[in-house]
């Protein structure tokens, strides 16, 4: 509901329309990824500009490439069903080249400063359609600059015309001499190569992945039961709370009943309107029972 | 007091009160999450798992009930003939949306597949009428519960 009183600032015609009009600096990283791969650092802007605002660079993405050829995306938005985890993936994949299920995503830990979303009030959110449109031109960018970055290290590597190189499926091909190497024998070296400039993203009507059906990536592990939702989490030593609500307009706690030995063990006796818990059995049960009294 | 429940084929061991649904000891206490809790009333059906083959709703099914039984979670319904050919549906169906029902819906599925290979319009409404889903995804449901009839042959 709050998502409906929300502006919404489009990344529309004139904003951002050309891959040159990010500043690299504020951007785009590149560098060494732990294991010794090829890590992009980027920061998406949340589709309101931000990026360019910023005075020092905090990345809120990373794409890393690893030796195994393996893409990892890392990034703040979350799947509810809108499909978000098929359709960022989508974005890298079109310009790196690759095939979607070649991108794996992982989902960002919690930190408001680097992933608070500035449409949402700076809280970590998803929502009010702006995952797409705040991704669409910086996620799409960064996998053609990866792309570049790869090209680059094949070509060096073979010691011919990077131009004459194109790459595919997660490789990088030379047609000229028929060979080909996979991105991820290149990670490493492409690590060193230098951020390229102006790099040209494809057009509409080239696209390969973008604008098609495809099954969603995160079906798998919701028909089996291995999907992690908020409700499942359990970080060490986390409490958990519920709601007792008065069956009566205007009434008052008279008496909490705690003799229950499995609720006074674990309660940690706060009798505001919530009682912390370290399971839910253990105030299910008594709540379901009337351990209040009005 | 300790009790002791067979659980996807492999006896657990729980120290819980007697009347603790079956849902929080598989959830909480075993750690065995895909089974989901949604009303804690029996209302919605996002608990559901098998009870010596029968859907059954976990929220409302106390522990020492069931010390007999054979349980079957969604993490092991993919071991089963009537699971595996439902998982496959769904998937080949894209059923899923935000998927937080769809456990309990796969659940329900697989029993009635279980128990009826052929099922008509009317039995997969019986069925799945206890399972909600605020995504609505209820006609690819339907559909997919279709096509895992159809790959169990002709002649049901």
């Amino acid at each position: 509901m709050i998502l409906n009183h929300l502006t919404s600032p489009a990344a529309g015609p004139g904003r951002s329309p050309s891959a040159n009009d990010f500043s690299r600096r504020s951007f785009l990283q590149a560098g060494a990824a732990a294991g010794g791969g090829l890590l992009l650092s980027l920061r998406l802007p949340f589709a309101t500009g931000d990026a360019e605002a910023a005075d020092g660079f905090a990345p809120n993405a990373f794409i890393g490439i690893g030796r195994d050829g393996q893409i990892v995306l890392t990034m703040p938005y979350v799947e509810m069903g809108q499909g978000t985890y098929t359709s960022i993936p989508m974005l890298i994949a079109e310009e790196l080249e690759v095939d979607l299920k070649q991108v794996k995503l992982e989902h960002a830990p919690p930190n408001e400063k680097l992933y608070g979303n500035p449409l949402l009030g700076g809280v970590q959110a998803t929502g009010n359609s702006n995952a797409i449109r705040a991704a669409w031109q910086p996620l799409r960018q960064a996998g053609a600059i990866a792309r570049t970055m790869l090209v680059s290290a094949a070509a060096k590597r073979w010691n011919v015309d990077p131009a004459s190189c194109r790459a595919q499926s997660g490789e990088v091909l030379h047609p000229p001499t028929g060979r080909s190497i996979t991105y991820g024998k290149l990670a490493a070296d492409a690590a060193r190569v230098p951020i390229p400039k102006g790099v040209v993203l494809k057009r509409a009507e080239d696209f390969k992945l973008i604008g098609t059906p495809a099954k969603r990536l995160d079906t798998p592990s919701k028909v089996n039961g291995t999907a992690v939702y908020g409700i499942d989490v359990r970080p060490p030593g986390v409490k958990i709370a519920t709601l007792a609500q008065s069956p009566v307009f205007g009434g008052r706690v008279k008496r909490v009943d705690d003799s229950a030995p499995r609720l006074s063990r674990a309660c940690d006796r706060s009798y505001g309107s919530t009682t912390p818990s370290r399971s839910w059995p253990t105030i299910w049960g008594p709540r379901r029972k009337g351990w209040r009294r009005w | 007091m300790p009790t002791t429940i067979k659980v996807n084929g492999v006896d657990r061991t729980v120290d819980v009160d007697s009347d603790t649904a079956l849902l929080w000891v598989l959830r909480d206490v075993l750690g065995m999450t895909g089974t989901k809790f949604g009303c804690g009333m029996a209302l919605c059906g996002a608990c559901t798992v098998h009870v010596d083959g029968v859907a059954t709703r976990s929220c409302i099914t106390p522990i020492d009930s069931v010390s007999a039984s054979e349980i079957t979670t969604i993490e092991a319904i993919g071991a089963t003939a009537a699971g595996a050919k439902i998982q496959k549906a769904w998937l080949d169906r894209e059923v899923v949306q935000c998927g937080y029902c769809q456990s309990g819906q796969i659940m329900s599925a697989s029993a009635l597949l279980a128990s009826n290979p052929h099922p008509t319009d009317s039995d997969i409404d019986d069925a799945m009428s206890g399972n909600i889903c605020r995504c609505g995804t209820y006609v690819r449901i339907r559909e997919a519960i279709k096509q895992a009839a159809q790959s169990n042959g002709q002649g049901g």
